[in-house]
């Protein structure tokens, strides 16, 4: 066991990945010297031809990802902030996306998009977002949000491997975590839940950075409330099983998440756990999430983006406290 | 410089006609209500896509222009037509099942889908060339485009990467002077797409493209220098779109109709008939030959219009399967 950032964590999964399959590359902008971290120290191991710093644009950075997965490579395309993937729609949701679909299932495209996404350090709106539901709003591609070391790097790694268009988008806030990483290789498979906490009073369901302060909230909560706390992990695929069984457990359920709150991952969430079990419930499936608003930045981030009080207040109304 | 013989002749001159030929049956089928979806002509614009096509290896990457749904290009590689028509009406034995309305595929020759939005093959060719040039197995992509295209991001951005990386890309423009309806003389102040390509330090070609050895030429030395390492090329086929942006809908420019004067004498210039006269100057077509290709060409398209309305629907319970690769 060693102990690793979030960062590392991200970084050694390429590398082990790159050193794996030479099909596998990296492609964006700063990537070798990279400002998050995630990519830092590949250029070393790997050179520039397989740590490619491109020009500014996300389109070239993108389509060039899009068409050399077509053309049998698994390019890891880093978007630096999440934020940017907007300015790459058509490459991502037009044409990675779809292409397996318009091309009758004969040609892939299995690649990574990935950027570091969220609130917390005050960037403001075209920085700060985690554009989660607009991605699982888009058939053809797959969402990974680590909420940890351990999860991002396995999750990275299956990232890679994976046959289709992957989003992975890290978070700001969980960039100082470090935690015990296994010596031995290991894969956590997209689409499985993982309980973070046990409880029988209310099923929290929180994603990314989310996860942590849910956490932390329950610990704050012990003896007054029984929280159980769901990671995703994965939005696409999404492990709604380990949700319903949690929620015919608890009969309570609030959902946690960062991105803004309007045809959100939350709206979605609760509509499946209403479609599977409206009748253990015991109170309305709830909701926080960031308010329909830009991110605010500096001093009035806080009060767009959910932050601990607000999360330990949902869990006790969940609860029906 | 490949010397073309007679037969590589006749096989362009084929391609030609076959092209035409079921460009027309997609306008017949479009108005008869048979086409399950939107057909943009390529009348007039047949000689790029056949000339440039034609250099290619079977290996090479190919991203095609909308004119046509692929028949320019694919008619001229071999690829049978029929599972074009097919896929206009839906059925399960077009080119890509029956699924995607119009999108030209066929993995096996190098023709990686296509853009619904215009444009957008830019950068994916890009993709396709930093590809080749890391196998390094001597491929190389050509990237068909319209005027209206290269008004986009994209090809700002597309072409500035294969340049500043030597991608084995050749971008081959269509500049048929009409985007829609819209004529670009009235939305671009750059009246060459070849003066884009220069500030990209790219090297730049026009062409006559109702000249289809003109555009094979041009073609041929642009994929040699893209193979040899020598990175990305322009060319500008100059070309002229015969029909309305797409069928059914009204021939203008801006809100008036198109000036037949104009159409007229670009008819003059027809592809097939400037090409048809010289092969008939330089003894390579005959009287016969010609009517024996057209028939040929009307036979094949009578059959591959029976085969579409024969062939079956897709099955709809294919369609969930058909989001995730496994």
């Amino acid at each position: 066991m060693k102990e690793l950032m979030y960062w590392n964590a991200i970084s050694e999964a390429i590398a082990e990945e790159m050193a794996r399959d030479d099909k596998v590359f990296v492609i964006g902008e700063n990537v070798q010297e990279s400002p998050f971290l995630a990519t830092k120290g590949l250029v070393q191991k790997f050179g520039s031809d397989r740590v490619m710093d491109a020009p500014l644009s996300e389109l070239a950075i993108a389509g060039a990802t899009v068409g050399a997965a077509m053309a049998g490579y698994r390019p890891v395309c880093d978007l630096t902030f999440a934020d940017f993937i907007y300015c790459a729609a058509d490459e991502v949701l037009m044409k990675a996306a779809q292409q397996y679909f318009i091309h009758n299932g004969e040609v892939g495209v299995p690649c990574v998009f990935m950027g570091v996404a969220g609130g917390g350090f005050g960037n403001g709106p075209e920085h700060s977002r985690i554009p989660a539901a607009m991605v699982m709003h888009n058939p053809g591609l797959k969402l990974v949000l680590p909420s940890n070391p351990y999860d991002a790097k396995g999750l990275m790694k299956a990232a890679i491997r994976d046959n289709n268009p992957v989003c992975f988008f890290f978070h700001k806030k969980c960039m100082p975590m470090k935690q015990e990483i296994p010596d031995e290789e290991y894969i956590i498979p997209l689409g499985k839940a993982e309980i973070k906490r046990a409880g029988t009073d209310v099923t929290v369901v929180a994603t990314s950075y989310m996860v942590n302060l849910a956490l932390e909230a329950a610990k704050q909560l012990e003896g007054k409330v029984s929280s159980e706390i769901i990671d995703p992990r994965t939005l696409v695929p999404l492990d709604i099983d380990t949700i319903i069984e949690s929620v015919k457990k608890t009969n309570r359920v609030v959902i946690i998440d960062e991105d803004t709150e309007c045809c959100g991952v939350a709206a979605e969430i609760a509509q499946q756990i209403i479609e599977r079990a409206f009748d253990y419930l015991d109170a309305p499936v709830s909701r926080l999430c960031a308010a329909n608003s830009p991110i605010a930045g500096a001093a009035m981030e806080k009060y767009v983006i959910p932050q601990l009080p607000q999360v330990i207040k949902a869990i006790e109304t969940a609860a029906g406290l | 410089m490949k010397k073309l013989s007679k037969q590589d002749l006749l096989h362009l001159y084929r391609s030609l006609i076959r092209t035409r030929k079921f460009d027309q049956l997609n306008i017949r089928l479009a108005a008869e209500g048979k086409l399950l979806t939107f057909y943009h002509s390529a009348h007039g614009h047949e000689a790029v896509g056949t000339g440039a096509a034609a250099v290619v290896r079977d290996d090479d990457y190919l991203f095609i222009h909308h004119r046509g749904h692929g028949l320019p290009y694919s008619i001229v590689r071999g690829i049978d037509p029929k599972s074009c028509v097919a896929e206009h009406m839906g059925k399960s034995t077009g080119w890509g099942g029956g699924i995607t309305g119009f999108h030209a595929v066929d993995k096996e020759m190098g023709i990686l889908s296509s853009a619904g939005t215009i444009g957008s093959g830019f950068v994916l060719s890009a993709g396709y060339g930093l590809a080749a040039k890391k196998n390094g197995r001597g491929q190389i992509a050509i990237c068909f485009s319209g005027d209206g295209g290269v008004q986009r991001g994209q090809f700002h951005e597309a072409i500035n990467l294969c340049a500043a990386w030597k991608l084995p890309v050749v971008f081959v423009v269509e500049n048929n002077g009409m985007a829609w309806f819209t004529p670009n003389r009235d939305t671009t102040a750059v009246e060459n797409v070849a003066d884009l390509a220069k500030a990209y330090k790219v090297p730049a070609e026009i062409v006559d493209g109702m000249d289809i050895l003109a555009v094979y030429r041009a073609t041929e030395k642009a994929v040699e220098l893209a193979r040899n390492g020598g990175g990305p090329s322009l060319i500008e086929c100059k070309t002229f779109r015969y029909r309305s942006h797409s069928e059914g809908r009204p021939d203008v420019s801006h809100f008036e109709p198109r000036s037949k004067e104009e159409i007229a004498a670009w008819m003059e210039r027809d592809p097939i008939k400037l090409f048809e006269e010289k092969l008939v100057k330089d003894k390579v077509l005959t009287a016969t030959l010609i009517e024996t290709i057209a028939r040929e060409a009307d036979e094949e398209a009578v059959a591959a219009e029976k085969f579409s309305f024969d062939s079956p629907f897709p099955d709809p319970a294919r369609l969930p399967h058909m989001v995730y690769a496994p």
